[in-house]
């Protein structure tokens, strides 16, 4: 039995592999084709051709194409992306730097999504059939069709303009500082025992991961709204009710943990999403970490941030599919067969 | 003695259109502790829906609207869903028809056997552990310990049988409904699974509400059998006295119109249409069953007659005329053969049929498994000539048949259509096989194109062949739809306007559209009730007297095969153990497995002894491997 888990597992960490590989390569070749040229922007307006030439000579631009691909990919394995035109800083720094914020973002934006989307499945399962029904249609339609950057917006006007009562710019308030230990900041303060600085940045947190849950969690409670009412009409439902146990309980440990499975395998999708998603959320909060590095880098043509950047992204959608893979792994054991 | 469950003129009602129906309707019935009611009728008779009133799991909107259900002294209709709930599980417990679906897939063994010990009232995880242990044991399953962690997939339908039998006897409940328990299992199977019920509640002094379509199983087991129609209890009688002398016409007609393995070989009867739905009884005011009975007049379309003793112990809801009437009786119309050895032309010849699944291994791809499927097996068929395989689910029969049609490609051995070598893909050879070779499929709700009229599906085929213009087409289909017993307006439905079975005869007239020389039929009237079963099956013989056609009917009910087909091949384990004239090898089988399977079918004959124990032990000391 656990071996047809781990023989499983293995054979999907297996395929990640060479996608990761893949989608360097696209990385490498689209950003080739983009007409870019990286030597023509490190060197001031008044260079000679001979001077040009050298510089790109020095970059390895004069390389064949393969070759330059084996010289990135062999040190992006490494986690050294080169340095940064713009920033003239080594790329694997500003990444560092970004990344655990965008985690942070998108893993309390997950936490949402999933406590919306599961509590909101089950409740428009309980009020379907009933007056509830039209309501509950309504109100998760309505949100589904509001674009994330749009809650954005509207949480700002409302929470934090109007009301005033929620900060919607940066990490942290001006005035404080936290000291750098993991980079996640929830963690840093609550290591160091600043319980003040872990609820402002919490605060902060606040506003963007709604942003990003509620156009993630619609979608979802739909789902799991469905899933439980194909499996309401299962045999073992039936075989639960006629053992005499209540409604409650076959709902719960009967019913949920199968309807549970087709949402997990969405949850995968959305989250992936989800990291697309901080692109515009995080520019509109001002937020420091992956997506408004970026859009930076974008507007500044930084072609090996650019490249950085997208790898990591590709890493972390591979990632958190393998993850969700690996959760229906434990939670289906149908999937376990090795067949 | 005073009764376990007394159910007393009880009335469910359905919402159709903008009034209710009765789907049950003055519903009397009563259990003695210790006792067995079978509760007998085809799909929709409404046995089903007495299991579950007393399970208190009426579908949405269905109600009681008057009577009573006691059970031991309590009313089960007027409690209080908790206090209901309380006796489910404990007091009354359920069997039901599938038990592969009844576990929670992703919930194993020991996690639902824990959660029902504790619903119980047993404390602590170990003692319930030790318990679950000692109940599995009890119905004779293997390894029960390491049962506990294994799921619904891991298990064959018999052994999730079990575990669900084991759960309902670990309260020793005094009322068991089993709601056919059997009828998704194969023939030994479903003996085991008899005969195990029938020791459990022997020792615990258990009741049983018995609900099934095969009257001849019920006859064996059950003490007394209400005979159900339409949401009525037609009949009530003690349970051998049903079997051989049924009153109402619909008894009578459940009885004749199911072949058997004994007895003379006789036509069978077949009621016309269907048991009527929803929506047919909301517009029906005298009797119920009038539309489809061969005796029915004028008298009958305004009066509905009550359930009367006419007999000590037994109840008939008929009328004077009805009980004083002749019914077409079973041997009136003679059943022809083909004949089997008359020298008709050789319409298909396999010979060495041979079919190995190479699997690959899930982590070390150079590593394969092999697992031979069909060994061995050739026959001849001629033109005219019915063959049966039969044998158990995985025996090969399926891939016999697939192998035929080209579906599969035989790993060794020929195939010879009409002389022609077949042999291989079905692309290599797809005129000759369209031509020469149909299918006639399992599921006719799911084989038939649910968007297509029809005229169009029957004619299918002769868009293989070529394009044909419609009046052409149209035409067809009338003559092929006339060939099946179809009415011409049928060619304008679609298949959701059909019937169950209708849709079965638009299935065969498919398969009749290029004039094949042979039929292949993989278990097409399983899934149908007796009346509409002998309505196909009757159909089948007719097209062999008026075509000269050939047909391989797969199937694991040995009475179909015995109706129908000249020779039958038995299939064990890939391998033809037995072959013969069907009438030879049903009187005096050779082979062991062939005598198992035989010993499993319930005798038409009521003074003919069956004992389930006998008939399933057989087999387990021949090959203790066997699906338990």
């Amino acid at each position: 039995m656990s071996g047809g888990v781990l023989g499983v597992a293995l054979r999907r960490i297996g395929v990640s592999l060479p996608l990761v590989f893949l989608v360097s390569v696209l990385v490498f070749v689209v950003l080739r084709l983009i007409p870019a040229d990286p030597v023509a922007m490190s060197v001031p307006p008044n260079a000679t051709r001979a001077e040009i030439e050298a510089l790109r000579a020095e970059m390895g631009l004069t390389l064949p194409i393969h070759e330059q691909f084996w010289i990135w990919f062999a040190k992006a394995a490494g986690a050294d992306f080169g340095k940064s035109i713009a920033f003239a800083q080594p790329v694997s720094r500003l990444i560092g730097q970004a990344l655990p914020a965008t985690i942070e973002l998108v893993v309390v934006a997950a936490v949402f999504a999933t406590i919306i989307g599961l509590a909101g499945g089950l409740l428009m399962y309980r009020v379907a059939g009933g007056r509830g029904e039209a309501a509950s249609d309504l109100a998760s339609t309505l949100i589904m069709s509001i674009p994330e950057f749009l809650w954005a917006i509207f949480f700002i006007l409302l929470f934090g303009v109007a009301l005033n009562i929620l900060p919607f710019t940066g990490r942290l308030d001006a005035g404080i500082t936290v000291g750098r230990i993991t980079g996640f900041l929830l963690v840093d303060t609550l290591i160091q025992g600043r319980f003040g600085a872990f609820l402002n940045a919490l605060s902060h947190l606040l506003l963007p991961s709604m942003s990003l849950a509620l156009g993630t969690a619609p979608l979802l409670m739909r789902v799991l709204r469905s899933s439980l009412m194909e499996v309401g009409n299962e045999d073992y439902m039936m075989m639960a009710r006629l053992r005499g146990f209540s409604e409650r309980r076959v709902l719960v440990h009967h019913a949920f943990k199968n309807a549970f499975l087709p949402t997990l395998n969405l949850m995968g999708v959305q989250f992936s999403f989800l990291f697309g998603g901080t692109l515009l959320v995080e520019v509109i909060y001002s937020y420091p970490g992956l997506g408004s590095l970026m859009v930076q880098a974008v507007a500044n043509t930084d072609l090996p941030v650019i490249q950085g950047v997208a790898l990591v992204y590709a890493v972390a959608v591979l990632l958190i599919n393998l993850g969700v893979d690996l959760a229906a792994l434990m939670l289906n054991p149908k999937l376990r067969i090795a067949k | 003695m005073k009764a376990l469950l007394e159910i007393q003129g009880v009335v469910v009602t359905a919402p159709v259109g903008g009034g209710r129906v009765a789907v049950l309707r003055d519903i009397d019935l009563s259990v003695k502790p210790g006792g067995v009611l079978g509760l007998v009728g085809e799909s929709g008779a409404g046995k089903s829906m007495i299991g579950r009133l007393v399970g208190g799991v009426l579908p949405p909107a269905f109600r009681v609207d008057r009577g009573a259900m006691i059970f031991a002294e309590r009313d089960l209709i007027g409690m209080p869903a908790a206090e209901r709930r309380g006796l489910l599980g404990r007091e009354i417990g359920f069997i039901p028809q599938q038990p592969m679906t009844s576990l929670n897939p992703v919930r194993n063994v020991g996690s639902l056997f824990d959660e029902h010990l504790a619903k119980l009232g047993v404390a602590g995880r170990a003692e319930r552990r030790a318990q679950a242990v000692a109940a599995l044991e009890a119905v004779h399953l293997p390894e029960p310990a390491s049962l506990l962690g294994r799921y619904a997939h891991e298990l064959s339908g018999g052994m999730c049988q079990r575990v669900l039998i084991a759960m309902a006897f670990a309260s020793r409940p005094k009322l068991l409904v089993a709601d056919e328990p059997t009828t998704a299992l194969d023939v030994i199977t479903q003996a085991r699974i008899v005969a195990l019920l029938g020791d459990l509640c022997r020792q615990y002094g258990t009741a049983v509400l018995f609900v099934t379509h095969d009257l001849r199983l019920a006859a064996q087991i059950c003490d007394e059998i209400a005979v159900m129609y339409a949401g009525e209890v037609v009949e009530r009688a003690p349970a051998r006295d049903l079997l051989s002398t049924p009153r109402h016409p619909y008894s009578q007609a459940l009885r004749s119109c199911s072949p058997s393995l004994d007895g003379p070989l006789a036509r069978l009867v077949s009621l016309p249409e269907h048991m009527p739905g929803l929506g047919a009884l909301a517009g029906m005011a005298g009797c119920r069953f009038a539309p489809r009975c061969p005796i029915a007049d004028h008298r009958c379309a305004g009066h509905a007659p009550p359930l009367a003793e006419n007999a000590p112990g037994r109840w008939v809801r008929a009328a004077g005329q009805c009980l004083s009437a002749a019914l077409p009786a079973r041997g009136d119309v003679p059943h022809g053969k083909g004949d089997a050895e008359g020298g008709g032309r050789l319409a298909l010849a396999a010979e060495g049929l041979h079919k190995t699944f190479v699997s690959r291994h899930p982590l070390l791809f150079w590593k394969k498994r092999r697992v031979d499927a069909v060994k061995n097996v050739s026959f001849r068929l001629r033109a005219g000539e019915f063959l049966g395989i039969v044998g158990q689910s995985g025996s090969g029969k399926s891939t016999v048949a697939r192998m035929l049609l080209g579906l599969e490609v035989p790993s060794a051995g020929r195939i010879a259509l009409d002389g022609a070598d077949v042999t291989g893909r079905f692309s290599a050879h797809a005129a000759e096989r369209t031509k020469r070779i149909q299918m006639i499929f399992q599921d006719p709700q799911s084989a038939l194109n649910p968007r297509r009229r029809v005229a169009s599906i029957v004619t299918q085929p002769m868009e293989v062949v070529g394009r044909s213009a419609w009046p052409e087409r149209l035409a067809r289909a009338k003559k092929l739809l006339a060939e099946t017993g179809l009415a011409p307006e049928m060619a304008e439905r679609f298949p959701a306007q059909l019937s169950g079975g209708q849709r079965q005869r638009v299935n065969i007239a498919r398969s009749l559209c290029n004039t094949p020389r042979v039929l292949v039929a993989d278990e097409i009237v399983s899934g149908l009730d007796v009346s509409v079963q002998a309505q196909i099956l009757n159909l089948l013989a007719d097209l062999r007297d008026h075509h000269e056609i050939a047909l391989v009917l797969i199937s694991h009910d040995l009475s179909v095969v015995r109706y129908l087909c000249d020779r039958v091949i038995v299939m064990y384990r890939g391998e033809a153990v037995e072959e013969g004239e069907t009438e030879a090898v049903f009187r005096s089988p050779r082979h062991w497995y062939t005598k198992a399977l035989l010993a499993a079918v319930p005798p038409d004959d009521v003074n003919h002894v069956w004992d389930p124990h006998t008939a399933s032990s057989a087999l387990s000391r021949l090959d203790p491997a066997i699906e338990s």
